[in-house]
């Protein structure tokens, strides 16, 4: 088990040269205050890089640097080769990287149509009577969806009122319909079911088919582990290095993740005491196996009534 | 936003197919019936108020309420409150009456420098708001009583009064006069310009709010503000260019006043901005920011108007008006909250 | 649709409700006796809950009920809004307008349209400069300068020399006049000081403090009767010797007038507007009378001072003086 050099990704053919996106050492300080430091990776076209780490190893601050809402403090970040410093999220947005935030940046009670096209409305007309062209908006964010396998019965649908899984997959939908080279995803899957979280894998993909360079943020190996080329993980604001799908395994992953070593020296411990200390020994390496499905099964807060109740009624497939 | 905001406008959206249906999910729909319930009600108790004068009165009482109404719900929907409302129609107003009555400057001239000085005021409030990242409600707070205080004390120091006196004898006055201030006589109704100024500003805010990239920004920005920066909605210019909007009402109401009674007192407008957030409320706007409609507001300031002057006309003890009032509008907002559950629900 | 006509009806149903209430519906609508079928609009620019011009209204309302007419008594400080009661007067077509003018200029174009319509207008209180222009058939009321000019004597004649004027309304062009015309008279100085007047605790904090402030304060002068009380309490709390006077009455300024701690009232008699006002009217609809003669009707200065105190108290205690 190494680190990955940038030349060793023999598994992809299709990559180009030139990485879309190549981080080198970087690090971010709040005044004496280190967040992160020393990570290093590479995004390459058609391939997953996903960034594993429990809360509050940094990946956060990994990705606004990489989407451009903070800059680096520390080492260079390389679009195309060339060493950037973004200077706010529409710079990176312009150079083609796309970020789903977490909290997917829709705007609940706006239509379905009216959020796909926020930011980057067309327009017809001139001059004052520039108007949104709202035929072919609403026309797009339908036919886009439907590639995407979502039939909404009505674009004009506030977006708050879709489940969680589709309010991902129309963010996701939007990032690949303004041309992003490359889709930065933040927790897509933490607040989702099961079967909505292999609904996001599966545009995850799909995204990837098409060609785009794609940034998996995850907290849940088991959700990194199908889809990813190569794995970086977080620990507390250091990066533990960049793995290739071919030099590690689900469970190293696994036990990498979260403190998992620490845990498992834990239940050794208690196996060792004998008696009750082993039935906590038992429920503890139940736990660590466990552990990224379980909290990803957990409903979070923002999943709201609404949504829940609109999930509820008929898939849209 | 709360949940239950949007599980109403979830309801309300659920499984309407039918044009007639989804009429009756507009956020103004509910306005829309509370205006003609009071319409009905005042006609069918008092003799003049359905009559050609009697609309006369009540229309031009509701157009000022309105055109602030208007503007307050764009900034409403935007996610912010402008306290300052209010007193600058009466701040930009004495700009001119003091410009013109004692400077002598050209009046075209002096209703021009009160715009630029109230889309400034405007701007500085955005700026002050989004910079500070303090609550709209205390930085326009503070512009409020700066405004007001400026109002009073320049004003006494300058003319040695406390009122814009001798408009009418200012060179042009009846250039620009007519433009804010004349009146048409139709069957025995003065109607004021000032309703043809409302008219506008309600098209032309509704047409922006519906159909222009600002308007998808100003739902943007109100609604989810991290969310609207994250993509790309420059939130800043949203902003600053809704309290420019606000103050630029401001303007257009303190040329309305100034040129309809040719006289401005240092208190003009202090204490008007509740009415406008009130209109605003009662026209669909949430309070929370993100929702809203422009039309709705200006019915909700033709309900304040039409309330306002029935009230009178029904020759009630006003000794009690402001109960009415309350009650009316209590009835009002029932009636709307009502009808927009009805329209959302009755499909189920 | 008929959840929308169900609910219109509960919003009609509530209104009459309410005016029942009230007991001032239109039951008299309809009487062919053109006397007891005659409607007077009084529209001042009174704010809301002035006891000054609760005097005002009761005196119109008296002369209302004396004379078999009825009388609606609206009124708005802002001169737009003013405007809009005096048109709305005239929409509802009604025997004739009583007004006061704070703002002449403010109201001009909705009065002038009133007489032009062939309403008879009375104007009352402030306005008087202005009345004839305008058209009404006389004024009724005190002549500000006239009555800040006299204040200002008497003043003089009590040895005032640094005192306050306190203005209980931001912008009122009446209030602002008196404390020009009493200082113009007076010879000593006098300083403008404004407060709140819908929070009389705040009025009264305000005094306290400038008192404190400025010992050498001998006077202060209020400029409506509640007012004046706030003034003694201020005086009182912060030990100083300033004396207090103070434009119009009210039972408490007469009873602090009888106990020495005011030392003189200025009566313009509002009760005297409002009942003249009317009255003004009544007899042009009745008997096609101008009274005044083109002249102004004075209804004061009347100073209530320790002497005639008693004698006034048993009016002020009703509400009319």
């Amino acid at each position: 088990m190494s680190t990955e050099a940038p030349a060793a990704a023999p598994q992809t053919p299709t990559a180009s040269a030139v990485p879309l996106i190549e981080a080198r050492d970087i690090g971010k300080r709040y005044g004496s205050v280190r967040a992160l430091g020393g990570v290093s990776t590479v995004v390459k076209a058609g391939e997953v890089t996903c960034v594993l780490g429990d809360n509050g190893a940094g990946k956060s601050t990994f990705i606004k640097i990489l989407a451009g809402s903070h800059q680096q403090s520390d080492g260079e970040l390389l679009i195309d080769g060339t060493p950037t410093h973004f200077s706010s999220p529409r710079a990176a947005l312009d150079a083609g990287i796309a970020t789903v935030y977490q909290d997917l940046a829709v705007v609940p009670l706006m239509p379905v149509w009216r959020n796909f096209f926020l930011g980057s409305e067309p327009t017809t007309g001139a001059g004052p009577f520039r108007k949104l062209d709202v035929k072919q908006m609403k026309a797009t964010t339908f036919t886009e969806l439907d590639n995407m396998g979502i039939r909404l019965r009505d674009v004009d649908q506030p977006i708050g009122t879709l489940s969680g899984g589709e309010r991902q997959c129309v963010a996701i939908a939007r990032a690949v319909y303004f041309g992003a080279r490359v889709l930065i995803l933040d927790e897509p899957t933490a607040a989702l079911g099961v079967k909505q979280s292999g609904v996001v894998l599966r545009y995850i993909a799909r995204a990837r088919d098409r060609g785009l360079g794609v940034v998996f943020i995850t907290h849940n190996p088991h959700h990194a582990y199908p889809i990813g080329d190569r794995f970086m993980l977080l620990q507390r604001g250091e990066s533990l290095g960049t793995f290739p799908k071919s030099e590690i395994s689900l469970e190293e992953l696994t036990g990498m993740m979260a403190g998992g070593a620490e845990l498992e020296t834990l239940a050794h411990e208690l196996a060792r005491s004998g008696g009750s200390a082993a039935e906590v020994a038992r429920e503890l390496r139940a736990e660590v196996d466990a552990l990224p499905t379980d909290t990803a099964s957990a409903q979070s807060p923002a999943e709201s009534p609404a949504a829940a109740a609109a999930s509820a009624e008929p898939d849209a497939r | 936003m709360t949940t239950t905001d949007l599980v109403t406008v979830a309801n309300r959206r659920s499984l309407d197919r039918s044009r007639l249906k989804r009429l009756f999910t507009r956020p103004e729909i509910g306005a829309l019936v509370a205006a003609i319930a009071v319409l009905v009600f005042f006609s069918v108790y008092t003799g003049q108020f359905f009559s050609l004068p009697g609309a006369g009165v009540w229309l031009e009482s509701a157009s000022t309420f309105g055109i602030m109404a208007v503007a307050v719900a764009l900034l409403m929907i935007g996610g912010e409150f402008d306290l300052s409302s209010g007193v600058m129609t009466g701040f930009t107003a004495l700009i001119v009456g003091v410009l013109t009555t004692h400077y002598g400057l050209n009046i075209w001239v002096a209703v021009v420098i009160a715009l630029i000085v109230a889309l400034g005021v405007g701007a500085l409030n955005g700026y002050l708001v989004m910079k500070t990242g303090l609550p709209s409600f205390i930085v326009t707070l503070g512009t409020f009583f700066v405004l007001a205080g400026i109002d009073l004390a320049l004003t006494k120091v300058i003319t040695g009064q406390v009122s814009i006196q001798g408009m009418t004898q200012v060179p042009l006055y009846d250039s620009i006069q007519p433009v804010f201030g004349s009146s048409v006589e139709i069957g025995g109704g003065n109607f004021y310009v000032s309703v043809l100024w409302w008219v506008a500003v309600t098209v032309v805010a509704t047409w922006v709010l519906l159909r222009t990239r600002a308007g998808n920004w100003i739902f943007a920005v109100g609604g989810a503000q991290t969310a609207a920066r994250q993509i790309g909605v420059p939130v800043l210019k949203t902003k600053i260019g809704l309290f420019m909007t606000t103050a630029g009402a401001g303007w257009l109401v303190g040329m309305i006043s100034l040129f309809r009674t040719s006289t401005v007192q240092a208190n003009t407008g202090v204490g008007q901005e509740f009415i406008y957030i009130i209109c605003a409320v009662v026209g669909g706007c949430l309070l929370t920011g993100g929702f809203g409609s422009a039309i709705g507001a200006a019915l909700g300031a033709l309900i304040y108007g039409m309330t306002f002057q029935g009230i009178t006309f029904a020759q009630w003890d006003t000794n009690w008006l402001r109960t009415f009032l309350g009650a009316m509008l209590l009835g009002a907002v029932f009636l709307n909250h009502w009808v927009r559950i009805r329209a959302g629900g009755g499909s189920r | 649709m008929k959840k929308l006509l169900a609910s219109i009806g509960i919003v009609a149903a509530a209104g009459i409700l309410l005016t029942a209430c009230t007991g001032t519906g239109q039951e008299n609508a309809g009487t062919v006796d053109k006397k007891t079928d005659l409607t007077y609009a009084v529209v001042t620019h009174s704010g809301p809950g002035d006891a000054f011009w609760d005097r005002v209204k009761s005196g119109a309302e008296q002369a209302g009920k004396d004379y078999g007419a009825k009388i609606n008594y609206n009124s708005d400080p802002d001169p737009a809004k003013q405007s809009q009661l005096i048109d709305n007067a005239v929409a509802q077509k009604v025997d004739g307008i009583v007004v006061s003018m704070a703002n002449p200029d403010g109201v001009e174009a909705s009065v002038k349209k009133a007489v032009a319509a062939g309403i008879p207008v009375v104007t009352i209180n402030s306005g008087i400069e202005r009345s004839k222009e305008f058209g009404a058939i006389t004024h009724v009321g005190q002549s500000e300068t006239v009555a800040g000019e006299e204040v200002g004597k008497k003043l003089k004649e009590e040895g005032w020399k640094n005192a306050l004027c306190v203005i209980q309304e931001a912008g009122n062009v009446g209030l602002e006049e008196r404390c020009k015309a009493t200082a113009s008279t007076f010879g000593g100085t006098l300083a403008n000081l404004q407060v709140d007047g819908t929070n009389d605790a705040d009025v009264k904090a305000t005094i306290k403090s400038k008192l404190q402030a400025d010992p050498t304060i001998d006077g202060v002068l209020t400029l409506g009767g509640q007012y004046a009380i706030d003034a003694v309490g201020a005086v009182d709390e912060s030990g100083s010797k300033a004396k207090v006077a103070t434009f119009d009455l009210s039972e408490d300024v007469v009873s602090n007038i009888e106990s020495g701690k005011i030392v003189f009232a200025v009566d313009q008699q509002p009760y005297v507007q409002g009942f003249l006002g009317v009255t003004a009217l009544y007899l042009k609809s009745i008997n096609g009378n101008d009274i005044g003669g083109g002249q102004p009707v004075y209804s004061g200065p009347a100073f209530v001072t320790k002497e005639n105190a008693a004698q006034v108290a048993k009016f002020a205690k009703q509400g009319t003086r």
